[in-house]
């Protein structure tokens, strides 16, 4: 029960940590305008970086913007990590197969889920007794196999390239190793309890045991669970909760470009952010003049 | 003796005379691949060794910044940047928190960033000029001082620095070794800004511990703010000049051109970096002449800081940044004008053009914009007509960071040159992907004791070559004059230190100047040539 519960617990606990370090940085008051071309919500000009202020008397005119570019680039690297193909090839390889490696685990996780509700629904998951059993089944192996195999040699080489590229580990702290072992500690548990039954049936036995709050535990399921409890809380506390900063160093600050014209909703801001009461000072003697403050 | 190229963050406040030299500079292109065509970086002087911090790379770019004579002084400087920092992250920053909170806690130490940036490929890839070696310090410091945790937590999250007067004092110059460009912000895979810290660095510097750069503050924004320009000029000066423009025209190009001052309610109030006025007076009498051909309704302004368009705030100061860019929006407002059109300065596009946009509510001010795109709708429109043999000679374009990669202003001025020069060619890389001219953020102003050397030698390197890559068919060639087009009057500053610096023009006949002057001198009205290196050549 414990078990169960546990591991339900540290995935909300993921799930609401995120959305709080989201809100955290939506909170933030607003920013002065860094936005950085090309910016892909300009529409046709983001294609060789141009923007509005490209027209003359820009203001009057109405602001050509393409939310389906935006979404396209955002696509690219989320699906693609483009920036780091374009610019650094060679990493590029290994970040690549463990960040989709992660998102084929987290299909495979969904997958096992809605496998032990089939399953508890009374409809067992296997290769002949309907299209969405055998859908199911099929799907859960093939994602499971490719996460595990590319997550864990992707994390592996980022490993190995940390400890050995002469730059990279300069900059390397110690908590940066830490979260690179844990991920491998993490996946390598998952493999050594899972790999006996590459059908998954196991794993989705085990997840129907989770919801229901009746796995059976046994020293290497309490160790993998241990560790998956433990990156899943982690991750949203530590830097690797970059799903989230990349959201916003892009739509936030990157792609924001939006002017502060008449009856516009960022004059609002600007009113609301221009409102605030500063209580800090800063103290060199020409900040001590009244219109410094 | 540990090798330069090994050095790490953490080891910013060793015991050095010196932390590094500037002895292996990336190579340059053809001719000047050649021995004998460089000279090396001169001998740091002992008074400066005593005076300054020269013990980061041997060059001086804060000459505010002095030693300590007492073991109070150095304490309390520490103390201050100490202070300083923990304000970065406070409400006194609000303008900022959101993208340096980002930048502070998410690089991934990829290093993605680090071949986009000029200056350390520049240097040879020298590991002080890494883009993330300054943020690196910057977060050990800020760990070590300001996060909760014994020894145990803060070697594991690296805060692992030891910090004394020579770790503060070369963060403070390592903070202008960064021309503030955001190249490299544009290979992150993150989105983040290495610049940011650079930046913060400068404001600590400036904003809590009162250490400026002279030509940036002391006779930068504080010279403007007290007499209207940071070249000094009051108003009567100001007058003066536009008298003497009106006859250098006439002289120039035989034609009578009345420059409007302080006309009221005009369309266009033009606002130039009045550093032109002074080093390049073709180049406002060049808009002069274009406007005056073309019919525009524009003006001048003879007001305190309405005759100046450059905001050196915005490299170092925020506060100083934001006095400056309120007083030069009032003088539009109570001009009365419909537009601010800002002249061939890239800094005072984005101060006033993107930076300033957030400072006021949209009633307080006067719409602001590139000169860049209004001239293209002259050339467009047939309102200035060219004959494009009269610049038959090769033309590059230099694009400054701040109006094309960090305004997107691209084309209209591509556009432009495409009808007037006729051997028009890009450099490599161009557009929102070029390299800095190696003067951003204030070095192309900076230059005593040594700080020019690091300009002309290191931070201008990249974009030295890129010149010479751009010009590789003609280079050898000294009587075919080669037109490097800078439209920003510091990168064409830096341009000309570094012609100078390598001799360019002397050995290959490599000019440079803005896009105007080069527009007038395509004019098909004009008989003479406007440029003055044409009077004598014989194209
Ligand atoms: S902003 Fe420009 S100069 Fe500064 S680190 Fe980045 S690329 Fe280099
Ligand atoms: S590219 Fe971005 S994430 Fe990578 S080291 Fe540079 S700043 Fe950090």
């Amino acid at each position: 029960m414990i078990l169960g519960l546990s591991i339900i617990i540290s995935a909300c606990l993921f799930l609401g940590l995120s959305a709080y370090k989201a809100f955290q940085y939506a909170q933030m008051p607003l920013h002065g305008r860094m936005e950085l071309y090309p910016v892909p919500l300009e529409k046709e000009r983001h294609i060789y970086g141009g923007s509005y202020m490209e027209e003359p008397q820009w203001w009057s005119k109405p602001r050509e913007i393409s939310k389906t570019a935006e979404l396209i680039d955002m696509l690219k690297e989320m699906l693609f990590i483009k920036k780091l193909f374009d610019h650094q090839r060679s990493l590029w390889w290994a970040s690549y197969i463990f960040h989709l490696g992660i998102y084929f685990l987290i299909a495979w996780m969904l997958l096992l889920i809605t496998g032990a509700l089939t399953d508890l629904a009374g409809a067992s998951v296997n290769a002949h007794q309907t299209l969405w059993t055998a859908f199911l089944y099929y799907l859960t192996i093939f994602t499971g196999l490719v996460g595990f195999a590319i997550t864990t040699a992707g994390a592996a080489l980022l490993l190995l390239r940390r400890i050995f590229d002469p730059v990279l580990k300069k900059y390397t702290t110690l908590q940066e190793y830490f979260n690179l072992v844990l991920l491998l500690a993490a996946l390598l548990s998952g493999i050594i309890i899972w790999s006996p039954d590459l059908t998954f049936e196991t794993a989705r036995q085990v997840t129907a045991d989770v919801m229901t709050l009746s796995v059976v535990p046994n020293t290497a399921l309490v160790i993998h669970f241990i560790l998956l409890e433990v990156t899943f809380i982690y991750i949203p506390l530590s830097k690797m909760s970059h799903y989230v900063g990349k959201y916003f160093s892009f739509h936030k600050v990157l792609w924001e470009n939006e002017p502060n014209l008449n009856g516009s909703e960022m004059e609002n801001k600007i009113k609301n952010a221009l409102g605030n009461k500063v209580y800090t000072l800063w103290s060199a003697p020409h900040m001590q003049e009244p219109s410094a403050k | 003796m540990m090798k330069e190229k090994d050095l790490r963050p953490k080891e910013l406040g060793r015991p050095a005379e010196q932390l590094i030299h500037l002895d292996q500079l990336m190579p340059l292109s053809f001719p000047y691949d050649q021995p004998g065509m460089e000279t090396d970086f001169p001998a740091v002087k002992p008074e400066w060794q005593e005076k300054y911090c020269t013990s980061l790379d041997g060059c001086v770019a804060i000459d505010t910044l002095t030693r300590p004579k007492t073991e109070e002084e150095e304490k309390e400087f520490i103390q201050q940047f100490l202070s300083g920092l923990g304000k970065v992250f406070s409400d006194a920053n609000n303008s900022v928190l959101q993208p340096l909170k980002l930048s502070f806690e998410y690089c991934a130490k990829c290093n993605t960033c680090s071949d986009a940036c000029h200056v350390y490929k520049g240097s040879g890839e020298n590991e002080l000029y890494r883009p993330i070696f300054r943020s690196d310090v910057f977060r050990k410091i800020f760990n070590q001082y300001f996060t909760s945790g014994g020894k145990l937590k803060k070697k594991f999250i690296g805060a692992d620095i030891e910090v004394n007067w020579e770790t503060v004092a070369r963060l403070g110059e390592l903070a202008y070794r960064c021309n503030l460009c955001r190249r490299c912000a544009q290979t992150c895979p993150l989105g983040l800004d290495n610049s940011l810290f650079a930046k913060e660095i400068r404001k600590i510097f400036s904003q809590e511990m009162g250490i400026a750069p002279t030509p940036l503050h002391a006779k930068g924004t504080m010279l403007q703010l007290k007499t209207g320009s940071s070249t000094g000029i009051g108003k009567a000066a100001f007058l003066d000049m536009i008298e003497f423009l009106e006859e250098d025209i006439e002289d120039r190009i035989g034609r009578k051109v009345k420059i409007p001052i302080d006309k009221e309610g005009a369309d266009i109030l033009l606002s130039h970096n009045a550093g032109e006025f002074v080093a390049w007076p073709e180049n406002p009498a060049a808009f002069a002449i274009l406007f005056e051909e073309a019919g525009v309704d524009w003006t001048l302004s003879s007001e305190m800081l309405g005759y100046d368009s450059v905001n050196y705030g915005i490299w170092y100061d925020d506060a100083q940044a934001k006095k400056v860019a309120l007083k030069q929006m009032k003088v539009a407002k109570e001009l009365g004008v419909k537009r601010m059109v800002i002249g061939e300065c890239g800094h005072a596009h984005k101060a006033l053009g993107v930076v300033a946009d957030r400072y006021v509510y949209p009633e307080e001010k006067i719409p602001v914009e590139s000169w860049i795109p209004i001239m293209w709708e002259l050339v467009r429109t047939g309102r200035l007509r060219f004959d494009p043999e009269k610049n038959n000679f090769p033309v590059t374009l230099h694009d400054p960071c701040n109006m094309v990669r960090q305004m997107g202003i691209v084309q209209p001025q591509r556009n432009i040159l495409k009808v007037i020069a006729p051997q028009f060619r890009e450099m490599t890389p161009h557009g929102v992907d070029n390299y800095c001219c190696g003067g951003g953020s204030g070095f192309a102003i900076m230059s005593s004791p040594n700080f020019g050397q690091f300009r002309d030698k290191v931070s201008a390197r990249m974009k030295f070559d890129q010149i010479l890559r751009a010009f590789s068919d003609t280079i050898i060639d000294k009587s075919i004059p080669k037109y490097v087009c800078a439209p920003c009057s510091n990168c064409k500053g830096t341009i000309r230190e570094i012609l100078s610096h390598y001799q360019a023009t002397d050995k290959f006949n490599v000019r440079y100047g803005g896009l105007v002057d080069l527009m007038v001198n395509g004019l098909a009205s004009i008989d003479k040539p406007y440029l003055e290196f044409l009077s004598d050549q014989q194209i």
